[in-house]
């Protein structure tokens, strides 16, 4: 079949919306990013960009600020495999499995996801309120007023406690993930496995782990990119404060434009991540890459 | 039914139920907040409130402008899932039905797009909407919402329009259907259910969205709700039972849409995920 000069210009008509977004919003941006990260520039229109090299690269990269903030997205990546990889899989194990009401508990745990970060945020943020806030209070009444301390302005510790309210607002996500791996085994593999007298946890390690496979691919790329990216809730907890030792680097490329006006600095870690998502994500693909099981 | 699956599902029970109480009790713990003071939500945390009048509420909605906010964000957020759904459906059509070379390498052009991070478009956007006198302006956040929620809604419309089957095209066409006729009278409703669930996320998107609309928009009667709450919560006046009334405020749009279309989220993140 072939295609007359109708049929390309309706296909231009009709990409033409999706593709002048793109171009104006995604590809533009992401060239005047590159382009503006050698440059030295304040963020006054008119005013023309000095040309710097890699200068920006190297104040970055020799700031102890942006290697805190890389080890922060690292406490993410770490609370992302060791914390919400086991209990969201675990959750998909439960709502897959024979019991009753898996519908409603799938519907309960997704409930966090659906809610605003900043909602989530705020809500624990007065929760965690160590003057008047909810747990000091029980805390307090059950005799552990000594525990109290100020969650999310002591160091590091405002970090993880960032970190199990962030894996709290998307266990249910991601258990979805797992649920869509889990569900496209076929039964029959399962049962064939049961007839040849596997019992759950060989089921487990054999059939279920293996042929998941691509949902932990899924989990693994979408978790490690979010992690470097991480904004809204860190932005919403404690601001990246006290002193910049919760920051990452989503909040330092924010802080640089739009509190200190160094938009090159700013850009130059917008350019860095791009580079670590785009590679870490080619990694993630290499390692999962799905063996042909059958 | 041995004695050990019995056992073992009894702590699956367990376990489950004590996720259930995990999601569900701090939004409880909120609830019963937001019509309590400082005092009482201290000492008295788990009780019900003394009283059930709503001071916290008007609060809220006089002196910060709840409901403003959330009506603002409720006009985005609409407004993004129609544009959207708008943009991806003429975009799937080309891509599923015209089998043409340059219209299938812009399909790699979408997914490329897909992994570029927000961040990274962050300053020449705002810079752009200076140029265009666009700051404070719904029109430009939206584009913008569309711009990054499109790519998804793309793959998974012209993956369905894909599963439609080319003899309902002829038959349309025999009859005299254009392309336009096509495309919205006869594929788009049986493209539905993927319609409604793209539609969702979009609108859940745009409602909690935080980085554009703080740099995007600073005239403190356009903040969208999660601006609103967090300039709230920064302006030093430490009423938890206000602010807990404003979150109440703004989880309800979101809980009313997860309510009537938890199946369709449901399905569309697992489609996702398999699409990867």
């Amino acid at each position: 079949m072939t295609y007359k000069r109708k049929d390309h210009l309706i296909s231009i008509l009709f990409l033409f919306p999706a593709l002048l977004l793109l171009c104006v919003f995604i590809i533009y941006p992401t060239i005047s990013t590159i382009k503006l990260s050698f440059h030295s520039w304040k963020g006054i229109y008119g005013m023309a960009q000095e040309f710097v090299g890699f200068s920006n690269f190297q104040k970055v990269l020799t700031s102890d600020t942006f290697w805190n903030a890389m080890l922060n997205s690292v406490y993410f990546m770490i609370g992302t495999f060791v914390i919400l990889m086991p209990l969201s899989f675990s959750l998909a194990l439960v709502v897959t499995s024979k019991l009753k009401f898996t519908g409603f508990m799938k519907t309960m745990y997704y409930l966090p996801v659906i809610l605003g970060t900043t909602t989530v945020a705020l809500m624990w943020r007065c929760i965690l309120n160590p003057n008047t806030g909810i747990l000091a209070g029980i805390l307090n009444a059950m005799g552990l007023g000594d525990h109290v301390i100020d969650w999310l302005n002591t160091p590091t510790v405002n970090v993880w406690t960032t970190i199990l309210i962030n894996e709290w607002k998307f266990a249910g996500y991601n258990m979805l993930i797992f649920v869509a791996g889990i569900t496209s085994i076929p039964d029959t593999t399962v049962e064939a496995a049961m007839i040849d007298g596997c019992n759950y946890w060989q089921r487990l390690r054999y059939i279920i782990l293996p042929l998941s496979k691509n949902s932990f691919k899924v989990f693994a790329i979408l978790g490690i990119t979010g992690c470097l990216k991480v904004f809204d809730i860190i932005w919403a907890m404690t601001g990246g404060g006290p002193n910049d030792l919760s920051s990452t680097p989503g909040i330092m490329i924010y802080q640089f434009a739009y509190t200190y006006k160094k938009y090159g600095r700013s850009a130059a870690i917008a350019v860095i991540l791009l580079i670590l998502g785009v590679s870490l994500s080619a990694v993630c693909n290499r390692v999962f890459k799905q063996d042909d099981i059958y | 039914m041995s004695k050990k699956t019995k056992v073992g599902m009894g702590v699956t029970y367990i376990l489950a139920f004590l996720w259930i109480v995990a999601t569900t009790v701090p939004l409880l713990l909120a609830v019963l907040s937001s019509f309590k003071d400082n005092t009482e939500i201290y000492l008295r945390p788990w009780q019900l409130p003394q009283s059930w009048a709503p001071v916290n509420y008007i609060r809220a909605i006089v002196d910060v402008g709840a409901l403003r906010s959330i009506g603002n964000t409720l006009l985005v957020a609409f407004l993004t899932a129609g544009g959207v759904l708008l943009v991806a459906l003429l975009a799937s059509y080309p891509m599923s039905r015209k089998n043409i070379r340059w219209v299938k390498s812009t399909y790699t052009l979408f997914v490329l797009a897909v992994m570029i991070p927000v961040h990274t478009t962050l300053i020449p956007i705002s810079s752009l909407a200076t140029i265009l006198k666009a700051k404070d302006q719904y029109w430009y956040l939206i584009l913008v919402y569309i711009a990054f929620n499109m790519a998804q809604s793309i793959f998974l419309i012209s993956g369905s329009m894909n599963g439609i089957s080319r003899e309902i095209d002829d038959a349309a066409i025999i009859d005299g259907c254009g392309d336009f006729r096509l495309l919205f009278r006869i594929l788009t409703p049986i493209c539905k259910p993927i319609l409604a669930t793209e539609a969702i996320f979009a609108f859940v998107y745009a409602y909690g969205e935080l980085i554009f609309s703080l740099t995007l928009i600073s005239n403190s009667k356009l903040y969208t709700v999660s601006r609103a709450m967090l300039s709230f919560y920064g302006d030093g006046d430490m009423r938890l039972g206000p602010i807990f009334a404003f979150i109440v405020l703004s989880a309800i749009p979101s809980i009313i849409v997860y309510v009537l279309f938890h199946n369709q989220i449901q399905k569309g993140v697992m489609n996702g995920a398999i699409k990867g």
